[in-house]
Parts: C-alpha cells; structure tokens; sequence
C-alpha cells in the first residue's frame, strides 16, 4: 500500500513549485500546500527536505548556467553576485515555457531596462546586443546574393526593387556604445560602459556570427530595406527622417559592403 | 537483439559542441553519434549544419530530454512535430527520452524530474508514450532516470514499473547502467536486481556516464569516467541482451574527443563484435571539413569595434 495518496497532478505541481521556488528549500517547502514528509520518503543517509534540496539547488544552477552563456558579457560586467541576483528574480518572472533554453533569454533586455538597477541603460543594450548575437547564430540559414546581383538591377527597376534580407540579420540601435563594451569583454579588457548612439548590424556568413558598426545613415536606409521597403520608399524615408537623399556614392558604397557581408539573399522587382 | 529490429550500432559517443571541429576536421572512428534532439530542433546555425554533416557519414540516434513523457500538461504536438521532422533529416535510427517529467502549468524546469511508481502514473505514461509512438511512427525509448528522491505514493520498483510501462505501451528501453547505479545508491536497492528485471528483449540501447560520490548521495553529473561498479553492471546487462548499441555520455567538464573515444571503446572489452549494423562506422570519402573554424559560440567579425 502506499503511505499516500497525493495524485500525480498536485504532486508535480507541489515539487514544481518547491524546486523552483526563489529562496531556500526549506521556506519553499513552508510555502507548499503539501508537507514533504508526506510525499517524500527519507534515505538511509537524506531527510525527505535534503533529498528535495538537490532538485532545488540544481534548478538556479541551471537557470544562471542557461543565461550565462547567453549573456556571457553582462554576466561578467554585473560579477558573479549580481548575475545570479538578476536572474533569480528574471526567472520569478520569466520561467522557461520552451522545450529549448534558447527562447529563456529573450524578455532579458527589457527586464533589466524596467528594473532599478545600476547601469541598466548600458545593461540593456549590452543584453540587447548579446541576445541579437543568439538570435543570428540560430537563424534559418539562407543562401546570399552574389556580390554584383543588386548592380545588375536594370536602372528603370531600381525604385520598385525590394532587396531581401538573409534571416540571420538584426539591426540594433544602442544608447550606449555596447559593441566597444563587447569586444572589450572578448579581449579580456574591462568593459567601460560609454554613452554614443551605436548603430549595428548582427548577421552571419557561413555560419559565424559578425557585428557591423553602421553609421547613423547606413542605418536609417538599411532599416528601411529590412522593413520591406522598395529602394525607391527606402530612399523616401531616408529623406523623411534627414532631411536630405542619400548621395548616390553613399548607396553605393552601402550595397558594396552589405552584398559583400552576404545581408541580402534575393531581390523582388514589382 | 531487441524485438523491434533495431540494429546494434556499436560503440557511439555523445555529439557535443566542443567536439565539432574535431569530428567534422579527422573524421574519427566512431560507430555512431548520439544528439540531444533540442539542440538541433530550433537552430539553422551551425550547430545544424553539423548534425546533419555528420548525419551523412555515421548513424544518428534523437536523444530527447524535454518530451515530459510523464508529465500531466498536454502533451506538446509543435515539439513533436519538430522532433519527427529533425528525425526524417538526419534519418535517426530511433528516437528516445527519459521516463520522468519536465514542468508542469506550461512551464520548463528543464530537469529530468523523477516519477511515483504506481498504478495512475503507469496507466498515464503508457498512455502517452502510445500517443507519441504513433505520431513518430516508431517505438518510443525510454530511458530510466537518475534520480534523489523516492516517493511516498509509489508502489512498485522502478524496475516493475519500467518492464510494465514497455509492455503495455510496447515502447523500446534504453538501459543507463549508471543511472541505476546512482539511483541504486541513492535509495538502496540492489542494481543486479534492477538489470535482471528488465525484458531484455527490449533493450534498444545502453548508456554508460560518470558521476559524482557526495558520500551521503550520488548526483548523476556526466562529467568523469564510468566506475568500475558501472562497468560491472554493463557486463551483467550484456550478458542478458547480448551485443547492444552502446552510448558514453559526457556532458560536463568534457575531455578532448579521443579521451572520451577511449573510454567508450573500453565497452568493447563486453562486447563479441562482428554484429552490428553493416556500414556503421564505415567512412565515406566526402570532406567533412567546415568552411570555417570553430567558433563556438561566436567568431569575431572582421568589423573592428569603434
Ligand atoms: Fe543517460
């Protein structure tokens, strides 16, 4: 005979809710409904409570293990007390819903921008840059246009023309220079956290992931494009949005190098 | 061999990350990989690329850790879908997870979370892996569990339980001599009594890992060599499912790949050989070679930081 008779249901939702629980074991068992004496049997070596503590232990472990490696840079900036502080509460709010850990960081960016915390602005896009880097690392992949394909356009199609972007291309627009912070964290410098609009480009060629620094205009008409836009209404918003076109040497220059870092994968003329 | 045909692969190792170049670049001398399903489900990175790479040269068997086979939320039909798909690519052999729970109300604990045994939990799961093996088309493997604690609402063994769950749901089993081990210290059973009651007739697969002795407990780590213990318990479920597709996992502080190469290959010292699947482990010609480094997880652009 069994020594309860607690149904599978409410037991999975009592040891889901104490192993998850944010504070230690033993007020997470306070917590519960259900005391652990009378669903957990002892060991020979182990209370019911200390046996239920490794499930506990492990779950943070694994939370801050998840999160590091996707926010490896912040993680390192924030030190190892303030990380873990971060993502204890993170996780209160934003527990894992996904078969896969790589959807557990993506709430992390406007989490630290809607926190208290010290440097948040710089935090966020730091987080901003970092889950950009996460998303283009696991993107569709797509074969890019050869070098010359938006050339080639003949010049009555051009206006009409949509250049489509490859899956693996974020556009970031940063208050704070997160890039110099990033790369700074990958030469094992100490990050300084600096106050410039940033503007970049998050993409990957064969399978590596690259940031492109951008200029404010590269990115107004690039963000145009991603959107969707004609080159024609890519061109309209630039103008819309400073107050002049772009020089026919900028557009060049612009389609040489995003067509040589593989960002466009077709081109639909209408 | 296992009722469902399914071949003897040999000696396989776990596909890590750390691991790619090495294995994309010198093309070693594995039977077979093993991939954990949801590090390839969600990605068009490279991780992808590489599976389905190494999918051309050796066999491939789904190692899934998120079904929640046991678990009492609705089963999750877009996992599924994404996991049979991923399995038609890299043409896996068979697919299995664990005989436990992962979160309940939505939620992922990511956890192999440990089952009552009793009669509810036994009409449930095999309702459930009868559901999954007919989505997938092929026979679900379960795997035993680690696990820390033992409830108070089970009545029967993890033993009786796996044996009746694998003949009501006629499900495959994937038989980890070291998380019964553990599992075995842990709550003070006899492993031989494990091993010796398990249908031998459904063992798809064998699992062999390392752990960590806390002296008062044993978490199932993944991070050393398999104990001597572990490898006496393989012998002895060899000797009752003869030559059997055997997996080293090694999931933390990892080796360089002929470390953990070695250590899987010393299974072969309980193995007659000459018996498993023809052409695993037979190279092809083709380059493997990535076009580019390893660069996991990032490489650095060409773009230098303002
Ligand atoms: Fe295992």
């Amino acid at each position: 005979m069994p020594q309860s008779d607690v149904a599978l249901a409410p037991l999975q939702e009592w040891m889901q809710a104490v192993v998850t629980h944010p504070s230690d074991v033993y007020e997470a068992a306070d917590a519960a409904d259900i005391a652990v004496d009378d669903v957990i049997l002892p060991s020979q070596t182990l209370q019911p409570i200390q046996r239920v503590g490794i499930y506990h232990g492990m779950y943070m472990l694994r939370m801050i293990e998840a999160l590091t490696v996707d926010y490896a840079a912040v993680a390192q900036f924030l030190g190892e007390h303030h990380f873990e502080h971060l993502v204890r509460d993170y996780v209160q709010q934003f527990p894992s819903r996904s078969y896969t850990f790589n959807r557990l960081g993506d709430s992390l960016p406007a989490y630290i921008a809607s926190s208290s915390m010290q440097r948040r602005t710089f935090l966020r896009d730091l987080a901003k840059l970092e889950l950009a880097m996460t998303h283009v690392f696991d993107e569709a992949e797509a074969e890019p246009l050869p070098a010359n394909a938006i050339a080639s356009i003949a010049p009555e199609e051009v206006a009409d023309a949509r250049i489509i972007p490859i899956p693996a291309l974020r556009l970031l627009a940063l208050d704070y220079d997160a890039n110099d912070a990033f790369q700074a964290f990958r030469d094992d410098r100490p990050m300084k956290p600096r106050r410039r609009k940033t503007y970049l480009a998050v993409h990957r060629r064969d399978y590596g992931v690259y940031r492109m620094p951008l200029t404010r205009e590269a990115f107004v008409f690039l963000e145009a494009l991603v959107a969707r836009e004609t080159i024609g209404s890519a061109i309209e918003t630039f103008h819309r949005r400073l107050r002049r076109f772009p020089a026919q040497s900028e557009l060049f220059t612009w389609f040489r190098d995003w067509s040589a870092a593989g960002l466009f994968t077709a081109i639909e003329v209408e | 061999m296992n009722r469902f045909n399914f071949p003897d692969l040999g000696i396989g190792v776990g596909l890590r990350t750390v691991h790619f170049s090495h294995i994309l670049g010198s093309q070693p001398d594995v039977d077979w990989f093993e991939a954990l399903s949801e590090n390839y489900m969600d990605t068009g990175g490279r991780p992808r690329y590489v599976l389905e790479k190494v999918a051309e040269q050796y066999p491939i068997v789904l190692h899934g850790v998120s079904l929640s086979i046991g678990g009492t939320d609705p089963l999750d039909f877009d996992y599924l879908r994404k996991l049979k798909s991923l399995a038609r690519t890299v043409n896996a052999r068979w697919i299995s997870d664990h005989l436990c729970w992962t979160g309940v109300s939505g939620r992922n604990v990511h956890d192999l979370l440990p089952m009552p045994y009793n009669a509810e939990s036994l009409r449930h799961t095999a309702e459930r892996v009868r559901v999954v093996s007919d989505f997938l088309e092929t026979p679900l493997v379960v795997e035993n569990p680690s696990s820390y604690v033992e409830f108070a609402t089970s009545t029967m063994t993890e033993w009786d339980f796996l044996a009746a769950l694998a003949e009501q749901s006629d499900c495959g089993l994937l038989l980890d001599v070291n998380n019964i081990y553990v599992s075995s210290f842990n709550h003070g059973f006899d492993p031989n009594v494990y091993v010796d009651a398990i249908p031998a007739d459904r063992v798809v697969q064998v699992h062999l890992a390392g752990h960590q002795n806390h002296g008062t407990h044993i978490i199932d780590t993944h991070n050393d060599f398999v104990i001597d213990e572990v490898w006496k318990l393989y012998g002895r479920a060899c000797g009752r499912t003869g030559d059997v597709s055997t997996l080293l996992e090694w999931d933390a502080d990892i080796p360089d790949f002929p470390t953990v190469h070695a250590e899987a290959r010393k299974a072969s010292a309980f193995r007659s050989e000459g018996s498993r699947e023809s052409g695993a482990g037979g190279r092809k010609t083709a380059d493997l070679r990535s076009p580019t480094p390893d660069s996991r997880p990032y490489s650095e652009g060409p773009y230098a930081a303002v």
